[in-house]
């Protein structure tokens, strides 16, 4: 079977600015792969590719054997693409179980007239979601959130239903946009070992953007480099690790004879 | 109680309310209104009719600008085309109400794609004066289309006879005006707790967002237009019908400032803030009237010949003083009160 995710020379320019230039990488079914990066190295936009936010100004995004170039950005989810966002993207006026229930949004049929009844199927599907985000905060371990507004949470803990919103849309690839920033080791730790329970138990592809190199050597299967756009490497953690590019990328050239600091280069 | 920690049936979590107590006073509320026809004097029950046909009319809005953050001066437009949907078939072709009522809310919903599509593009300021545009447009092609709407004569309308149900008392009519509004919060809170009002409400916080979970954010907000309009449109029908002629004049432009003043009073985007709203919107010039009473007959006198600019004034306070120091508005207030009372000392 071919690769879940293929990007075939995609490029975005923002005006004068390439954020991403000529990139081309695939995820394989069942990979949890990371794309690293120094600052605007163009790896948020190019997740803004994969999910439709934003469209290529050149290449194509190919996703399950379908090109997506055609398809219209809504329909993204629905084709199995779920993702979190760099800087929290939750519904902040609603309650965790809400946030979660909109996630479960492509799989839900129901119109404004069902709904405002709220009987028969409309109540059976509602029941169903329900049961669906259930078992989605028992995962997560949020029990004790589910009716808290979003908005009144705590950084790790947002971090941490959008996750949940995102599993939710039962995608096959989850986008994960520096999903540990900001967080202490102990909530590091349980997000590793939550991306490695989402690959393993629900069979999704994990493509996931980190500056925290640790959590990147430790659950990658396969490293994609990014500087100025442009893919400069790509492969296993420890072939990265000892990449000389790669090092002179995030250290600048005077450095690049001492590889080993890279896995320091952001403590 | 919906705690996390206990697991419990996955059909109890989704229930509109979980606590009795809010059914139980829920129902005495409903019991007391349909009782109080046969209580209150014709005067006092002018403004439970009043309350009940605005509410309605506050939770049309409340969908468009309360859950889906599309703000609306056009709230007066839809109102006027319901009671012209209402009132053209049935007192000038003789139709039958209930088909009355069913255009009452379906014109307005098919105008307010007119509407709805220049502005799904629009935001805030942009979007508040498109819609006030529309306000005046619709009320400018009523007048123009005398033909069919009788242009500023108006139309005369008489209450209704429904199933076979005569509406023609005032009690009656108060009876029906109840119907219509608890039927109207069940809907739209059963719509909040469904797939669809979720989207609105994620188009109103995070649009990427909600389009990265595969929401079409066109559809939803003409869903949320065209909702929004069929609720407001009924309304209109019900406030033409309780002034027994429906006119450009009978729907001043000051009906969509009153309810965007409920929905801020109340709090945005909380159904029981319009529940709550409207009944302080809609007393609030009667309190300040007899306020005035206080003062002297000159001042009772101000409040007869200019009532409509009184109520402006008023509105814009409110608006003001919501703004300033309870932008979470009287449901705050009233969620602040309840954690004290559970919070007192020795109450637990
Ligand atoms: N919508 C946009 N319009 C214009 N320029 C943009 C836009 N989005 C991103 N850029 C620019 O593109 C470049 C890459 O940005 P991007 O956010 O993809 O970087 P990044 O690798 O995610 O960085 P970081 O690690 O800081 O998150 C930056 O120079 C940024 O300013
Ligand atoms: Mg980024």
């Amino acid at each position: 079977m071919s690769a879940l995710l293929e990007i075939q020379g995609a490029t975005k320019a923002f005006r004068g600015l390439v954020a991403v230039s000529d990139v081309s990488l695939s995820v394989e079914r069942g990979e949890v792969c990371s794309v690293i990066g120094p600052n605007g190295a163009g790896k948020t936009t190019l997740f803004n590719l994969i999910s439709g936010v934003l469209r290529p100004t050149s290449g194509r995004i190919v996703f399950d054997g379908k090109d997506m170039g055609r398809v219209p950005s809504h329909r993204f989810a629905a084709h199995g693409i779920g993702r979190t966002f760099q800087n929290l993207a939750l519904f902040k006026h609603a309650t965790v179980v809400e946030n979660l229930l909109v996630g479960c949004h492509t799989s839900l049929r129901s119109g404004v007239f069902a709904g405002a009844v709220f009987f028969g199927r409309a109540r059976r599907e509602e029941i169903a979601a329900r049961e669906q985000v259930e078992e989605i905060v028992e995962f997560l371990e949020i029990e004790e959130l589910r009716e808290k507004v979003v908005g009144t949470l705590s950084y790790g803990q947002q971090k941490r239903v959008e996750l949940g919103r995102a599993l939710a849309c039962r995608p096959k690839l989850l986008l994960l946009d520096e999903m540990v920033s900001g967080m202490n080791q102990e909530e590091t730790e349980d997000i590793a070992r939550f991306i490695l329970d989402i690959r393993d138990d629900y069979g999704i592809s994990v493509l996931m953007i980190e500056h925290n190199m640790r959590i990147v050597m430790d659950i990658s299967d396969r490293v994609h480099v990014l500087h100025f756009g442009q893919k400069i490497a790509e492969g296993a953690p420890a072939e990265i690790g000892r990449d000389d590019t790669v090092a002179a990328a995030y250290l600048g050239p005077a450095t690049a004879k001492h590889p080993r600091r890279l896995a320091d280069a952001n403590r | 109680m919906r705690s996390g920690h206990y697991k419990e049936s996955v059909p109890s979590l989704i229930v509109l309310s979980d606590s009795t107590a809010v059914w139980v006073w829920g129902g005495i509320l409903v019991l007391a209104m349909a009782m109080a026809p046969y209580f209150l004097n014709a005067y006092l029950l002018s403004f439970l009719v009043l309350i009940l046909i605005t509410g309605t009319g506050a939770l049309g809005l409340h969908v468009l600008t309360g859950c889906t953050g599309l703000i609306s001066l056009g709230h007066v437009g839809f109102l006027l085309l319901g009671a012209y949907a209402y009132a053209v078939p049935v007192a000038k072709f003789g139709a039958p109400p209930l088909i009355g009522f069913l255009s009452a809310g379906v014109v307005p919903a098919l105008v307010s794609i007119v509407v709805g599509v220049p502005s799904l593009r629009l935001k805030g300021l942009y979007l508040a004066i498109t819609t006030l545009a529309f306000a005046f447009i619709i009320s400018h092609v009523v007048l123009s289309m005398s033909w069919l709407t009788n242009g500023a004569r108006g139309l005369p309308v008489m209450r209704p006879e429904l199933l076979g149900i005569d509406f023609e008392s005032d009690a009656r009519f108060a009876h029906l005006c109840l119907v219509v509004a608890v039927a109207t919060l069940f809907a739209v809170l059963n719509i909040q707790r469904s797939r669809v009002g979720r989207a609105f409400v994620a188009v109103r916080d995070n649009d990427i967002a909600a389009r990265t979970m595969g929401i079409n954010l066109q559809a939803y907000k003409l869903r949320a237009f065209m909702t929004s309009a069929f609720i407001s449109g009924i309304a209109g029908a019900l406030f033409g019908i309780y002034l027994s002629f429906v006119s450009v004049e009978g729907f001043p432009f000051l009906m969509s400032i009153e309810a965007l003043a409920i929905l801020i009073v109340g709090g945005l985007g909380s159904t029981a803030g319009v529940v709550l709203g409207t009944v302080l919107i809609v007393l609030l010039p009667e309190v300040a009237r007899i306020a005035l009473g206080m003062l002297g007959p000159q001042a009772e006198m101000l409040f007869s010949t200019a009532a409509h600019e009184l109520r402006t004034v008023l509105y814009g306070l409110v608006i003001i003083l919501f703004l300033r120091f309870e932008p979470r508005g009287l449901v705050g207030v009233w969620r602040d009160v309840k954690r004290l009372w559970v919070n007192w000392p020795l109450r637990h």
